[in-house]
Order: structure tokens, then C-alpha cells, then sequence
């Protein structure tokens, strides 16, 4: 049976555990392993993030909406926030590149979602917000149904 | 989030974090580990990371502006005994050079050894 969810928070920083609790729930039905959970784990961590952070300047009132699908043992998730959006996504997406380095963020957000997923999309327009969706199929160790 | 602090030697700290390090978390432990580095003639920075439990690019974040911190006293970091995922995140950070599977005794006394040796 496949699943779905629809989760929508305001954007500070504390609900960043929240999705990644929420989504560590979701898939546990896949049983994944301790090195899928915890890579999944940190790509959503880092778009959640984004929303907050790049998206909403961490202003306490913009909303972020994660939805997450499940297909067999696809899942995918996006994160949405209707933020002030990236103006150049290709540049955002270079490692290291960061608009907050005062904030002594790293600039690799982007670098480990695209790593640890198997694809990953990003559209934003500015001003406007941006959508951040990926895509994992799990493997995860499997009893044989006897 | 937990982190405890220890000035093993004048110039070597130990950083334990447990828990879950994000931005979150970053932002509460940021000035407390700051300070307390500018409080003493720290140039090593030990990061035990056995008790994380999980860690976004905001640990780069952390362990990079630390770095530049000590750019002044030729500091040195040592990244412990990270999990798999760490390592991979720590690898495209190009902070892999400074990762370390020991005791922490066998870190302090690497550390010793190269500020002797």
C-alpha cells in the first residue's frame, strides 16, 4: 500500500528536528538501513533548513509545507516555501557558494541533497518562493518472505 | 542538544557533542564554544563526535568557523571518530583530512606528538 503525507509548519529553526522526526516515521515502513536513514535524514534536513533560513530569514510566520509519497520503495519529498526564492539556482547549487557565510553557513546544503538522493529538482522563482523536491529509492535489508 | 568542554592542555580543547547537531543547535552552542576557545591560548581543537547522533552541513558550518577562528595560531582540528554519513558530509566539505578513528586519549596524544615531534 502506498502513503502520503502533508506536513506545514512556520519556519523556525526548532521545526527542523520536527520534519526530520516526521519523515524518519514515514519511511520506517521500508525498513531502511541505518546508513539510508541517516543520509535521507540529513537531505531533509538541509532543504528544511533552506525554507527556514534562506527562505523565510527564520521570521517565524512564513509557512513551510513538506509532503512526502511513497511508491513501492520510492519516496519522495518536497519541501515548499513561498520565501523570498533564489536568484540564480545554479549558482546556489555550486559547492561552497553561501549568501549567509556571516552566518557561518557552508554552502553545501545543495552538494549532499544531490548526493544523497537520487534526483533532486529545485524551482524557485524570486521573490516568490522555492519548491525543493527529491527522490530516494531504498534498498534497505529485506527478510525473504518465506 | 548536549556538548561538554575540557581544556585537556593550555592549548588543546576537547569539544563532545551528543545528540543532534543542525542549525538549530548550532546557533545555541555557537558563542558558549566560541568564547570559551578566545578564553584560553587554544590552538587544537579535538571534536569528539561519538555521542552525535545526527549532523547536517550546519557541523561543517560550526567546524569551519572555529577553523577560521584559530587561522591566527596556526590552529589544528581534529574531526573524531565521525558515523559514515558524517564522513561522507565532512568528504565533500573537504574537511576529510582531518578526520580520526581513536580514543580520544590517542587524539590528544597525536596531537602532542606533532606539537613535540
Amino acid at each position: 500500500m502506498d502513503n502520503e503525507m502533508t506536513l506545514t509548519f512556520v519556519a523556525i529553526s526548532e521545526n527542523e528536528a520536527l520534519a526530520r522526526i516526521a519523515v524518519t516515521a514515514f519511511i520506517a515502513q521500508l525498513d531502511p538501513t541505518i546508513d539510508e536513514l541517516s543520509e535521507f535524514k540529513t537531505v531533509v534536513s538541509e532543504a528544511v533548513s533552506n525554507a527556514i533560513i534562506h527562505g523565510y530569514e527564520e521570521d517565524g510566520q512564513g509557512l513551510v509545507t513538506l509532503h512526502a509519497k511513497r511508491e513501492d520503495d520510492v519516496i519522495t519529498v518536497s519541501v515548499m516555501d513561498k520565501g523570498m526564492g533564489i536568484e540564480d539556482v545554479s549558482r546556489a547549487m555550486e559547492p561552497l557558494f553561501t549568501t549567509k557565510s556571516e552566518m557561518e553557513r557552508s554552502g553545501m546544503g545543495f552538494t549532499i541533497m544531490d548526493s544523497f538522493s537520487d534526483q533532486l529538482t529545485v524551482i524557485s522563482k524570486w521573490q516568490e518562493g522555492t519548491t525543493v523536491t527529491f527522490t530516494k529509492k531504498f534498498y534497505s535489508v529485506r527478510m525473504p518472505v518465506m | 542538544m548536549q556538548f561538554q568542554l575540557e581544556m585537556v592542555t593550555r592549548e588543546t580543547i576537547v569539544i563532545r557533542l551528543y545528540g543532534e547537531l543542525d542549525h538549530h543547535a548550532v546557533e545555541q552552542i555557537r558563542e558558549k564554544i566560541s568564547t570559551a576557545i578566545f578564553q584560553g591560548a587554544v590552538s587544537t581543537i579535538i571534536w569528539n563526535l561519538e555521542g552525535l547522533s545526527f549532523m547536517d552541513s550546519s557541523g561543517v558550518g560550526l567546524v569551519l568557523g572555529r577553523m577560521r577562528e584559530l587561522e591566527t595560531v596556526a590552529g589544528r582540528t581534529i574531526l573524531l571518530n565521525p558515523s559514515a554519513t558524517m564522513r561522507k558530509v565532512f568528504q565533500f566539505s573537504g574537511l576529510g583530512k582531518w578526520m580520526m578513528e581513536a580514543t580520544e586519549e590517542e587524539a590528544i596524544n597525536h596531537v602532542r606528538g606533532i606539537v613535540n615531534g
